[in-house]
């Protein structure tokens, strides 16, 4: 099933998105690029809500804006207009270091590059953001072994980045992502480097976190398979948005 | 301190994860501060050997004499040996002997050579260069031998030697020449040739016999006093002054002004020194650091997009700056103690001797390490680690978290 939207407004479209609260509003988003002096409009007043328990995904060619978008919903990068607020929280007043302690307790990032640490093994790598939220030891361990055995990895604890596959240390990414429970999971072409298999082994994954979690996810894309998992697709086109539909995946 | 501990183990897991990297750094560390260890021992060694140099060459750290013996010495200026010489107990003494030291001339078949006449009294003499003396033929026996012991050099210039005699001539009490032969018991080597050219010993006993008039029995010029510890110099001479205000008591520093600045300014060349050599070591130490951090930049800053704050960055890359200058410290440490006991016995200068000597040193150099150099200079280059830090420090916190989403 699938439903579109044409109009300009907020979006607040979602599973029981009466009854949901929006976990991302963005209200009039503008983003301004200075390319030797010629300013780039790459976001231009957008308007989203994006609901609890959303699986989301944004694509769009190149410089259509989503991973600019992306990127200040997850308050890696600023926006000269509008507002954003995550969980309730408008990114727009915050500070460097608090922006910074909104994505250590609120935001769960997956990156296209994996980027793992890559002197930790993975327990290490995924009870390193734990450890700067100040988790106990003990507790640490616990959770970092239940995240990893929930996405398959309980016997590559040990193992160093370098030892795992492309898919593994994904895999390990997102346990490192969700161990925090955070209130978003973004992730920025997290299928781009993996093949086909692998690519909807790990997608049945984050669908797997959405839909039996309520994990709500934000993820820039380009690849149609990822947009088939998605309970709802925006698709961007010159800093607008340009298409927002949602389906039953 | 569960970030700490946090920062701590991922600093150290990146200086081992380049190893090859860092095991050059180390090493150009460890070079440069045992090389700085080695060279500092051998300075603070000339210090040490110019302060003994000074001391033992017969002025002690405080020396006694009448009023303008200095400007005018002669037996007419002189004191008598009761004099009794005492510290509190808080000033250890090593030692302390009474001489007389008058200029003379010395005569021998064929030459004749202006000298320092020094009567003494060998058993108190462990605290003067008299203590070192290798002699050729016999030493003084006492205060009252009444022979003479005199330098190789002095011998070899009046071509003399032990158990021929020579005349001395020097001023007696009553201001009156007196002449009179002597025979060489011992011609001996000193470590200073100087010494060697200069000093005559003779008992002291016998020479306040031969000199003295009317004025005073048993005559002194001098009371020569060492102490434990060259630092109680100024106390001592207060409470010597208290004592005996009648005789003018002067330090070694007084004694010789050019030594003791010499002395001093040889702390701030090591300190001088060090600088040199580690300004020179941090532009390297800088300069991979940053490629370091330069090489990690998605790293970095995905530590930042996963919620690091840029305090936490700043810590992680000074730990690790530090930790590296750490383990080069202690290796150059250890490199240049070994350094150091290779060389225990010490250099020979003695091609060079009338050259060291101008510079006020035996011509053995010992190198001298102490624990406070050790911990000053160690603690001086890891503080320069942690400023090397700066740097790569900087460049860390200008990463964006942006920088972990680079494709």
């Amino acid at each position: 099933m699938t439903q579109s939207i044409s109009d300009s407004g907020p979006r607040p479209l979602a599973k029981d998105s009466s009854v949901k609260a929006p976990v991302v509003q963005c209200r009039g988003v503008k983003r301004i690029y200075q390319q030797q002096s010629i300013p780039v409009h790459a976001l231009r007043g957008v308007d989203l809500d994006i609901r609890e328990g959303e699986f989301v995904s944004l694509a769009g060619p190149s410089g259509s804006g989503k991973s600019t978008l992306l990127n200040s919903i997850g308050g890696l990068d600023g926006f000269d207009a509008g507002t954003v607020t995550v969980g309730g929280i408008d990114l727009g007043v915050l500070n460097s270091a608090e922006l910074a302690d909104l994505r250590l307790r609120k935001i769960g990032f997956v990156f296209q590059a994996y980027n793992l640490i890559p002197v930790l093994s993975a327990r290490e790598n995924v009870e390193f953001i734990l450890q700067l939220q100040g988790v106990p030891a003990q507790q640490r361990r616990e959770r970092a072994d239940d995240a990893l055995a929930s996405l398959g990895l309980g016997d590559h604890a040990h193992r160093r980045p370098g030892e795992l596959s492309g898919g593994q240390q994904q895999r390990v990414a997102i346990a490192r992502a969700i161990v925090t429970k955070p209130v978003l999971l973004l992730a920025d072409e997290p299928t781009a480097n993996l093949d086909s298999k692998t690519t909807s082994e790990l997608l049945a994954v984050l669908q797997q976190l959405n839909q039996q979690q309520g994990m709500t996810i934000v993820t820039a894309t380009h690849d149609p398979i990822v947009m088939g998992f998605t309970s709802r697709q925006i698709a961007m086109l010159d800093g607008e948005i340009h298409q927002d539909t949602m389906s039953t995946p | 301190m569960n970030t700490l501990v946090l920062l701590f183990n991922l600093s150290l897991r990146n200086i081992l994860r380049y190893r090859r990297r860092n095991f050059f750094l180390f090493a150009a560390i460890a070079v440069a501060v045992g090389g700085t260890t080695l060279s500092n021992s051998l300075i603070r060694g000339w210090q040490v050997s110019m302060l003994e140099t000074a001391v033992s060459g017969l002025s002690g750290h405080i020396k006694l004499q009448a009023p303008g013996f200095a400007d005018e010495p002669s037996l007419e200026r002189a004191f008598s040996s009761d004099t009794q010489i005492a510290l509190s107990q808080q000033i250890p003494m090593v030692g302390m002997t009474q001489r007389i030291n008058l200029p003379a001339v010395i005569t021998s078949e064929r030459e004749t050579r202006a000298v320092a006449l020094v009567g003494v009294v060998p058993t108190q003499e462990n605290i003067s260069l008299y203590r070192d003396l290798l002699i050729e033929g016999e030493g003084l026996v006492g205060a009252d031998d009444g022979r003479l012991l005199i330098g190789r050099a002095l011998a070899q210039t009046l071509q003399t030697r032990a158990g021929r005699r020579v005349v001395i001539i020097v001023q007696g009490a009553d201001g009156k020449s007196r002449e009179r032969g002597y025979r060489v018991a011992g011609v001996f080597d000193a470590p200073m040739r100087w010494a060697e050219n200069v000093l005559v010993f003779t008992g002291l006993g016998a020479l306040q016999e031969n000199l003295a008039g009317d004025q005073l029995d048993n005559p002194i010029t001098e009371i020569s006093v060492v102490l434990n510890d060259e630092s109680d110099r100024g106390s001592a001479a207060a409470e010597l002054a208290a004592a005996h205000p009648d005789l003018v008591i002067q330090d070694w520093r007084q004694m010789q002004p050019q030594i003791a600045e010499i002395v001093d300014m040889v702390d701030s060349v090591m300190v001088i020194w060090f600088f040199l050599i580690m300004s020179g070591l941090t532009f390297g130490l800088v300069n991979t650091l940053i490629a370091s951090v330069m090489q990690r930049t998605r790293e970095l800053g995905m530590l930042r997009a996963l919620g690091m704050n840029k305090r936490l960055l700043l810590v992680q890359v000074v730990l690790e700056c530090v930790g590296i200058m750490i383990v080069g410290v202690v290796a150059g440490l250890v490199l240049g103690v070994a350094m150091v006991f290779a060389l225990g016995d010490g250099i020979d200068l003695s091609a060079f001797s009338e050259s060291v000597e101008a510079i006020g040193i035996s011509t053995l150099l010992r190198p001298v390490l102490t624990l406070e150099d050790l911990l000053l200079f160690g603690g001086l280059s890891v503080l320069v680690g942690f400023f090397a830090s700066y740097f790569p420090a900087r460049r860390a916190l200008k990463i964006s978290p942006l920088m972990a989403m680079n494709r």
